[in-house]
């Protein structure tokens, strides 16, 4: 069987964050996320990195190769605290014959209740949303935990690639929702109100257990097949 | 494309309330006031160019139910605007069931869902007591033609246009047009098997204890009512056949 070569994920994404002038990390949340920069055992490779930011809490941003049969891929953004900015989330599942996406902003309030919020970060991407829709495989996000956290505008898909230059469409999701976000953090002011700021934090928090719960029920199995069980343990705390 | 005559078009409220007898069990009594209005122009009217009834209702001898709604709208024999609501009191905290049942000769147009009253990336308890239940009925429905079509699910998008309506749906809207007429029966099977869950989650809810918790569930129920009562567009269609007061009638009791 030919080799794929697989879309470059990790190299467009990091490209793009350039703009938010991270600095790296060896640590994230009590786990040495310098020992997961370079994943190499007979199952797999990858790498997952860890950078901070001004307005930034942290950036994590990973590939992994298993087997030469799949590539995931996951970028996380968590803004600083008391910062008014959502989470960027985003997942890249890759085989020979789908990519699996799911990319969004997360909120961090309730976005029915708090309409300026909603009309700030999550309808000035409704058009984006829109255009994606055309994408084969556009469907909601399987994980049930997942799409409950996700806002108005996320999308996701599991698109057939059925000619190669369809990898690369697929990344255009990642990367367009990627430069509005990072729009966002240039202009991005922490909130005054000690209320808002509480509302925020106690969903990150929310959010981000959800998150490794994600991880853990459906992307540990195949991360820990190119990374090692040991380390496929410390990558939720990693990335979220 | 399959057209259905205004003739053949689905009998909403027969087919749930009396062939599939949904409140079999439940001993309901007509609203006659509610949020101050007098309900009863509601319960038959008659224009020129449009009929029908919505029919309000509370569960006797119980404080659960704020508001139980069926009701038609049919319009110039050409189309059927059909909802079912029900709304627990503010003591509970159980999602509100709406259904919006839309049906022209080209398509029925659907969105039907239990509408978190709380924010449930907060609280995931809620997702998994109220929201979860419909899961398995969701994936089933989900697939029918229309909602999905040619490799692509487009649940969660028949209310591109109203961000707004879209931020009130749970993980599990089951919403979007559908042309065949055996596919629009299949939606009523949706309906009815939503509105079963919700029924039986009902029988068994128990009044909030935790204020906070309540004040926030409160604040969130108020919203999704006056987004709805406010903004829905077919509102600004009852307000031209019926008139401003009827519409603010007709609104509060479909919402």
């Amino acid at each position: 069987m030919a080799e794929i070569t697989w879309a470059p994920y990790f190299e467009k994404m990091k490209e793009l964050l350039a703009g938010l002038q991270p600095v790296g990390i060896k640590s994230c949340d009590g786990r040495d996320s310098a020992a997961a920069e370079n994943i190499a055992t007979p199952a797999g490779c990858g790498t997952v990195q860890a950078f901070t930011a001004e307005k930034i809490e942290k950036i994590v941003l990973g590939k992994l190769i298993i087997n030469d049969e799949k590539q995931i891929g996951l970028c996380a953004i968590f803004p600083a605290e008391g910062y008014e900015l959502p989470i960027f989330f985003s997942r890249w599942a890759e085989d020979k014959t789908s990519v699996g996406i799911f990319v969004d902003l997360i909120p961090t309030v309730d976005c029915l209740v708090d309409e300026p919020y909603r009309k700030k970060f999550c309808e000035p991407l409704g058009p984006l949303w829109e255009k994606f829709a055309s994408l084969p495989g556009i469907a909601p996000e399987e994980h049930d935990g997942l799409r409950a956290c996700a806002s108005i505008i996320y999308t996701a898909a599991v698109i057939p690639i059925e000619r190669e230059g369809m990898r690369l469409a697929a990344l255009a999701p990642h990367t367009e929702y990627l430069k509005s976000y990072i729009e966002h953090c240039t202009s991005a002011a922490a909130a005054a109100d000690v209320t808002k700021r509480a509302e925020m934090q106690r969903k990150i928090q929310c959010v981000r257990t959800t998150l490794k719960e994600y991880f853990i029920s459906a992307l540990a199995a195949p991360a820990g097949k190119a990374c090692g069980a040991a380390m496929a343990e410390q990558l939720p705390d990693i990335f979220f | 494309m399959a057209r259905v005559d205004f003739k053949d078009m689905i009998r909403f409220t027969e087919e749930l309330v009396v062939n599939r007898k949904m409140f079999e069990g439940l001993e309901l009594e007509a609203l006659e006031t509610y949020i101050g209005m007098d309900t009863r122009p509601a319960w038959e009217f008659k224009t020129p160019l449009a009929s029908g009834f919505y029919k309000p209702h509370v569960l006797k001898g119980s404080d659960k139910i704020d508001k139980i709604t069926y009701g038609e709208l049919h319009y110039m024999n050409r189309a059927k605007y059909c909802a079912l609501n029900f709304t627990c009191s503010d003591d509970y905290d159980l999602p509100i069931f709406a259904c919006e049942f839309d049906e022209t000769a080209p398509r029925l147009s659907i969105t039907l869902d239990l509408m978190p009253v709380v924010d449930i990336a907060v609280h995931p308890e809620y997702r998994k007591k109220y929201l979860d239940p419909v899961a398995d009925v969701w994936r089933t429905y989900r697939s029918l033609p229309g909602l999905s079509k040619d490799g692509r699910c487009l649940v969660q998008r028949r209310y591109a246009p109203w961000p707004w309506a879209r931020a009130s749906l749970s993980p599990y809207p089951i919403d979007g047009r559908v042309e065949e007429q055996e596919s629009r029966y299949g939606v009523l099977d949706a309906v009815a098997a939503y509105a079963r869950i919700w029924l039986e989650m009902m029988k068994k809810a128990e009044p909030i204890r935790d204020p906070g918790y309540k004040n926030e569930m409160l604040t969130r129920k108020r919203a999704i009512q006056k987004y709805y009562r406010e903004l829905d567009p077919g509102g600004e269609v009852i307000k031209k056949l019926f008139g401003e007061e009827k519409m603010k009638l007709f609104v509060s009791l479909i919402f």
